[in-house]
């Protein structure tokens, strides 16, 4: 069983070498591409099987490898002196699960290409399935990473795939500049990210995330050790580098105030949107969370900005979501609103929870997105929901498949976002009894559950139901197998996945069917759920509501009786044959929301009305003064030169000249110097 | 018959003030090279001189040697003088200046 674990980096592996076959021989191949990418995809996602069933038949739970140092210190070796950067894998539960999400979602991906992309004729289609390559190459390289650097450079890797595949249509004028919005936007969140990198590496000299020599255990013992680190004391350093990390993940998973490049993103193909939304990118951010869970453990400040960071967007981009006209910016908003509620289950140390609604969340947005992919099919390529309709007749297994994402999404039971987004919330309110702050982004996350009620089905309502509002919707583009499969397959998934952890049920009747909760709590010593629990027995009080059965309840049944009025305000609206635009009634508000709060205004703001007279008085700065410098010592010697070279004049007599007179002279000197004239 | 070691000395400064006269002031190649050879057997007269004053042949052999040096140079002089020529179709020294700066 534990040799198998030598054929681990083929996981990654296998993507890149699609990517290397696409880039090189696309244009040859019968799909461009396309069934190398597939091969690929589905090599990793068995590999990533068969890891995840070495993971649980191992006698370790986990496996751990440095496959290559490529710098040392001087001292390496000695704990806490030299620094090591190493390429490493390690597969522990966490990573397994995530690696299965990954090369599974990316499989699923690659075949509805097939119809998406290359049925209609696309060109540059290498390029295409290269990207997709390359993307989900960075990713599982990212999600086995085990140590904080090599994290950081898939990290970026992942950032400038999201970039090529976002801006694929380049011809266009808005998808360029998305591209470039969420590569600029996500690499400010990086920027710090890096410098936490930096920070982490020169505190505890390793950034290993398991074992005894990891950076987690190093702030433990400085933590306990009571000692200063860096002028601070070292709760508030593992803070402040905490928090530094925090500005790549609220880059990545798109979390307030770095969201505004999210649905911008919409520009590249549906099927990257998908990819993007449920399994790499964004998600990429959520999960560096959970992988260094230890870390924040440690520091309450860090895990309450994270819960309330979590909070505030979840509900913030379920109101933005409510007023959008175009079938996949509603899918953009919910994605942001969904991962804030991940940074809330997180922040609040529920890390099951966290995980929970990371896995549930792929199977559904990625379930949610390829039925917006095939709707746009069949629309041909019309998004704005006010043209659909009536769709449901039309196309079953869209309709039947979209609706079962869509009651995932939100929340309802007994799909599976209602259980993971329900134990989010439950642990959200067991903390928040005796934390206001909690409480607060608690009660954000509750409310942001009515309003994803309601977006979800109006949507649904809007795309499907009622008569059918433009000649394409009236006869729409038949949808083949490569759409029909992974449909299906992530249908069935966003149907069952919730049985992974039925915890409510689990504490109302006692049975052990947390399946979840046992399966991560596994794995290497310091990254169980166990370890992260006795360490979050010092942060987190934890309250009921009476007792823990009437707790459980009460949770439920507010996010349910929440979820049921969003969803039925949006039947009683919409579900009509001929739906009618309801923004107007909204007033002022409507025109708020409809601008994104002005997000985007303020950041442009900033760049153009803060940043670049700054970057310009910089500029003059270093024209004037520090380049005026530097020129000034050039043209001075240059002059200089310049005068004495003219001594030079090539006139033999003149040397001869200058020779003798320097002579006499230096006698002269000589001779007044020793007394001669005296 | 002792002539005393101030005329030699004197003779040879007067030889190699000659010489230096006609560097500073002559323009003909030729002429240069002249002066540089009188101003060889000025240092020569040095040699013999002070050889002859303190009694010791190191002087003389130096001065045989000096005056090798000097036909050496004459040849090479001579060389660079024709090829002077040649390229300027004059032996002005203040002609070729072209390989300064």
């Amino acid at each position: 069983m534990e040799g198998l674990f030598d054929y681990a980096p083929a996981i990654a592996l296998f993507p890149l070498a699609a990517f290397v076959i696409a880039l090189a021989f696309g244009p040859k191949l019968p799909k461009k591409g396309a069934i190398p990418g597939i091969v690929a995809t589905g090599g990793s996602l068995l590999l990533s099987l068969v890891m995840l069933a070495a993971v649980a038949g191992g006698e370790e739970g986990y496996y751990h490898e440095t496959l290559f140092t490529w710098a040392a210190g001087d001292a390496a070796g000695e704990v806490g002196e030299g620094i090591e950067f190493t390429f490493g894998i390690l597969i522990d539960p966490l990573a397994a699960l995530m690696l299965v999400i990954v090369s599974l979602i990316a499989f699923l991906v690659h075949v509805f290409s097939l119809e998406y992309m290359n049925a209609e004729g696309e060109t540059g289609l290498p390029r295409y399935y290269a990207g997709l390559g390359l993307f989900t190459f960075s990713m599982l390289a990212f999600v086995y990473a085990d140590n904080l650097l090599m994290a950081f450079m898939f990290f970026e890797l992942v950032g400038l795939c999201s970039f090529l595949l976002i801006g694929f249509w380049f011809r266009t004028r808005s998808a360029p500049s998305a591209a470039k919005k969420a590569f600029l936007v996500t690499r400010f969140g990086d920027y710090f990210f890096l410098i936490g990198v930096v920070a982490i590496a020169a505190t505890f000299g390793t950034l290993q995330f398991a074992g005894d020599d990891s950076f987690v255990a190093a702030a433990e013992t400085a933590i306990d050790d009571g000692g200063q680190l860096f002028g601070f004391d070292a709760e508030t350093w593992v803070t402040i580098t905490g928090l530094l990390v925090l500005g790549g993940v609220i880059g990545k998973s798109a979390q307030f105030p770095l969201h505004t490049w999210l649905p911008d993103a919409m520009e590249g193909p549906t099927t990257v949107s998908a990819l993007i939304h449920a399994a790499t990118m964004v998600a990429a951010g959520v999960y560096l969370v959970a992988r260094m869970f230890g870390y924040y453990a440690l520091s309450p400040t860090a895990l309450a900005i994270i819960a309330f960071v979590g909070g505030f967007t979840a509900l913030f981009a379920a109101t933005m979501g409510v007023v959008k006209d175009d079938i996949k910016q509603v899918l953009a908003y919910s994605t942001i609103s969904q991962y804030g509620y991940m940074m809330l289950g997180l922040g609040v140390g529920g890390y099951v929870a966290g995980v929970f609604h990371l896995m549930n969340h792929a199977f559904f947005k990625a379930l949610l997105f390829l039925g917006a992919g095939a709707v746009i099919i069949l629309m041909h390529h019309e998004q704005d929901m006010w043209k659909m309709g009536g769709l449901k007749n039309k196309a079953p297994v869209t309709y039947y498949t979209f609706l079962a994402g869509a009651l995932a999404l939100a929340g309802i039971i007994p799909f599976s976002g209602f259980w993971s987004k329900d134990e989010i919330l439950y642990d959200a309110l067991i903390v928040g009894t005796e934390q206001p702050l909690i409480m607060a982004a608690y009660a954000m996350g509750l409310l942001a559950v009515f309003f994803t009620g309601f977006y979800t089905f109006r949507m649904v309502f809007l795309t499907f139901h009622g008569e059918p509002r433009s000649d394409v919707a009236e006869d729409p583009h038949p949808v083949g197998w490569a759409v029909k499969f992974p449909l299906i397959a992530l249908g069935v998934l966003a149907v069952v996945a919730g049985i992974a952890n039925l915890a409510p049920v689990a504490k109302l009747t006692g049975l052990e069917i947390e399946f979840l909760n046992e399966w991560l709590s596994g794995g290497a010593e310091g990254t169980t759920y166990a370890a992260y629990t006795d360490a979050l027995a010092a942060v987190y009080d934890t309250g009921y509501i009476g007792t823990e059965s009437t707790t459980v309840l009460i949770a439920a049944g507010l996010s349910l009786l929440l979820a049921f009025s969003g969803a039925g305000l949006a039947w009683k609206l919409y579900n009509v044959p001929e739906p009618v635009a309801h923004k107007e009634r909204l007033g002022s508000v409507r025109e708020t929301i409809e601008s994104n709060y002005y997000q985007d205004e303020y950041q442009v703001w900033l760049a153009e009305g803060l940043t670049l007279p700054l970057a310009r008085a910089a500029d003059r700065f270093d024209q004037t003064v520090i380049d005026g410098t530097v020129n000034g010592v050039s043209s001075v010697s240059l002059f200089g030169s310049d005068r004495v070279k003219r001594v030079q004049t090539g006139i033999v007599t003149n040397y001869a000249a200058l020779i003798v007179t320097g002579f006499i002279a230096l006698v002269i000197v000589l001779g007044v110097l020793g007394g001669w004239f005296l | 018959m002792n002539v005393p070691i101030e005329y030699f000395v004197l003779l040879s400064m007067a030889l190699f003030s000659i010489g230096l006269f006609g560097i500073l002031t002559r323009r003909n190649a030729l002429m240069f090279l002249m002066s540089v050879e009188i101003m060889v057997n000025a240092a020569n007269i040095n040699l013999i001189a002070f050889a002859l004053y303190h009694g010791n042949l190191t002087g003389q052999v130096f001065a045989l040697f000096v005056m090798a040096l000097a036909a050496a140079e004459v040849a090479i002089g001579l060389g660079i003088i024709l090829v002077l020529y040649r390229n300027f179709r004059d032996v002005d020294v203040t002609v070729p200046t072209t390989m300064r700066w």
